[in-house]
């Protein structure tokens, strides 16, 4: 994999007005508060974490559904928001829904679904969108095609509604694929069928893919790369296997040892859990956004100053003051 | 039978009416929890998990086709009594429920306090309602909520603050057995761990008995004594814990457990292709032949419940 950039991220921001009474502004709804990377040609991603904390913000963001607040957004080097093309920049980007049911247009057919994006973008013979069709439909393997051609979404299986979705998102031959949470709603049975869907076509079509989750286990078997989103910004960032063998921000760690293998010797132990709550994004903490649950904060630094991405390994960068005295910080701007 | 668990589940039938035929739901299901013990019940959605809860606690919507079988609780068969008597004696005073969803279905606009100390009143278990109210701040200690809480309205908690509120309901009547159903699934990570670090708390202090209903393998071995695996209404396997999560014998839950992500490993995942049988109608031999790798031709006929190794149950003609 080259170290060709596709989508490049840069202290993004996307915060949300509150106002009490329609008019009196009350404050922001910090979702995404800065949020920096660069995502290559071809290569999978996953940005976990809790929920609130805005990483299907970020996804929307990403998307161009929400307006960035300050930051910007470049893809295959051209600035993708405030530009007269979104439709450019979204025929090269495609969206997969957490809930297939909820995404998909109960009254049409599976065709016309997938006929829609095609008629958008201009693919005017007829023969070439069924053309394009049926070979989607084979790709996500909803086969034999003339069998789901015509039938509705409520007709379709919870993995089949999700392969759909999947095709709806790759008809127009994106670029990238932003995936919120895309098999948290299925069974584990059919959400591995899923993952390796997503995993077989990135292959093929040499895909970038962004994908979304709470759920850490499911993380090393469908990305390269890892970040960790906590309070609105991305906290820690590593290779899957390393963030898996060697996680370095306290949150990540507790995240980690918080999550079951299917074990019996599970039952006769507590887990450690880290006090409280997740912080409001109204009023984040001061400094690191982690610092009032955190075991090991040091006071007087992290509960002022927002830690810098510090750099404790070759690809790995965490933004934690324990790793200060280690590396030179690393200006946001180039986390990467 | 019916003399060796707190609870014992014996043929359970609960079919649902349709205008396509009798759903089967729940289909014969027999299972034993013993005292102080929790039971998982696993499955995927569908599966019948959630009816079979709904049976136990006799809480049946009115397209009930058929409801038979009997449910020992401490030696008695709790299927026989009417219904008034069931309400008073048995629901939610020896065997509580807390529903799927319940942290989103308190009501709004009473105090969570109150709505914890509301099963004692109705059911005449506290002399007044300061009493209650005292048994209703002794039980949200147990669960871990702050006493401050007991005050405020739903609207004013975390996920994870409802839901030990919710826990906190069905254990103030100090009942026999309570029945999870799916108490993490809405939930993060950490309040997810936090709330089986509650369960097992109160398994510790109380002794209580816990039915827990759920399709998540990996979590539901954080408190598991003894593990069940539901397929299209019926159970097919039953084992210890211990022997369950290393081992599954039926082809079902062995396939199962090779679709459950691991943190601490790295294996190949597997899948098991096409869906679960309509319950309408299910096949006549056993139900998931269909989409079973190892099945042969006896697979056409009804497996048997069969015992391997002393303590486990297994429905599949492989291990007859």
């Amino acid at each position: 994999m080259a170290g060709d950039v596709l989508l490049s991220v840069r202290d993004l921001h996307t915060w949300f007005e509150l106002r009490r009474l329609g008019f009196v502004r009350v404050g922001w709804v910090r979702a995404v508060d800065g949020v920096s990377f660069d995502l290559l040609r071809g290569e999978a991603v996953a940005v976990v974490g809790e929920s609130g904390c805005g990483k299907s913000t970020l996804a929307k963001t990403i998307l161009g559904l929400h307006p960035p607040t300050q930051g910007e957004i470049v893809f295959d080097g051209r600035r993708v928001h405030g530009t007269e093309d979104l439709r450019w920049y979204r025929s090269r980007v495609g969206y997969v829904q957490q809930d297939p049911y909820g995404a998909l247009p109960p009254f049409m057919p599976t065709q016309r679904i997938l006929e829609e994006p095609l008629l958008i973008n201009g693919v005017t013979r007829a023969e070439e969108r069924m053309r394009r069709i049926r070979r989607i439909l084979e790709e996500v393997k909803l086969t034999p095609v003339e069998d789901f051609l015509h039938r509705f979404p409520h007709m379709l299986s919870g993995g089949q509604q999700q392969r759909l979705v999947v095709a709806r998102a790759m008809i127009l031959e994106p670029q990238l694929i932003v995936a919120d949470e895309p098999v948290s709603m299925l069974d584990a049975s059919v959400r591995v069928e899923v993952l390796h869907l997503l995993r077989g076509l990135q292959a093929r079509h040499n895909l970038s893919i962004i994908y979304i989750t709470h759920d850490l286990s499911t993380v090393r078997y469908f990305c390269e790369r890892v970040f960790v989103m906590y309070g609105g910004m991305l906290i820690e960032e590593a290779p899957v296997d390393e963030l898996l063998r060697a996680p370095k921000h306290p949150y990540t760690q507790a995240l980690l040892a918080a999550i079951p293998d299917p074990d019996p010797a599970n039952a006769a132990r507590m887990r450690d859990v880290p006090p409280g709550e997740p912080p409001s994004l109204l009023k984040p903490p001061a400094g690191c956004r982690f610092h009032p649950r955190c075991p090991v904060a040091i006071a007087g630094v992290c509960d002022v100053q927002v830690p810098p991405h510090f750099q404790p390994a070759e690809a790995h960068r965490v933004a934690c003051w324990l790793y200060g005295a280690e590396r030179e910080a690393v200006p946001a701007a180039t986390f990467r | 039978m019916g003399q060796n668990g707190i609870l014992t589940v014996e043929d359970l039938r609960l079919h649902f009416r349709t205008t396509k035929g009798p759903v089967q739901a729940v289909d014969d299901v027999t299972l034993t929890l013993r005292r102080g013990r929790t039971l998982v019940v696993v499955g995927e959605s569908g599966c019948g998990k959630s009816s079979l809860a709904r049976a136990i606690l006799r809480l049946l919507p009115r397209n009930v086709h058929t409801y038979s079988g009997r449910i020992w609780l401490n030696g008695s068969d709790v299927m026989t009594l009417p219904e008034e008597q069931f309400r008073r004696e048995v629901r939610w005073v020896r065997l509580a429920l807390v529903p799927q969803g319940a942290m989103n279905a308190l009501n709004p606009v009473l105090r969570v306090g109150e709505q914890v100390a509301e099963p004692l009143v109705v059911h005449g278990r506290a002399a007044s309602v300061a009493e209650a109210r005292r048994s209703a701040a002794e039980i949200f200690r147990q669960v871990g909520v702050p006493l401050d809480f007991l005050d405020r309205y739903p609207f004013e908690l975390s996920g994870g603050m409802r839901q030990r509120v919710a826990i906190a309901m069905a254990l103030v009547t100090v009942p026999d057995v309570v029945l999870l159903d799916e108490p993490t699934s809405a939930l993060d990570v950490l309040t997810q761990a936090n709330i089986m670090n509650v369960l097992k708390a109160i398994k510790r202090d109380m002794g209580t008995s816990f039915i827990l209903i759920t399709h998540d393998i990996a979590t539901s071995s954080e408190i598991a004594d003894d593990a069940a695996v539901m397929y299209a209404g019926q159970i097919v396997e039953a084992s210890q814990a211990a022997q369950f999560y290393r081992e599954p014998l039926h082809p079902y839950s062995r396939a199962l457990m090779a679709s459950v992500p691991t943190l601490r490993e790295t294996k190949t995942l597997g899948f098991i292709p096409g869906r679960p049988p309509s319950l309408i109608g299910p096949p006549q031999g056993c139900r998931f032949a269909d989409r079973c790798p190892a099945r042969f031709s006896r697979c056409s006929e009804e497996p048997p419940m069969v015992a391997v190794e002393g303590q486990r149950q297994v429905k599949c003609w492989l291990y007859a």
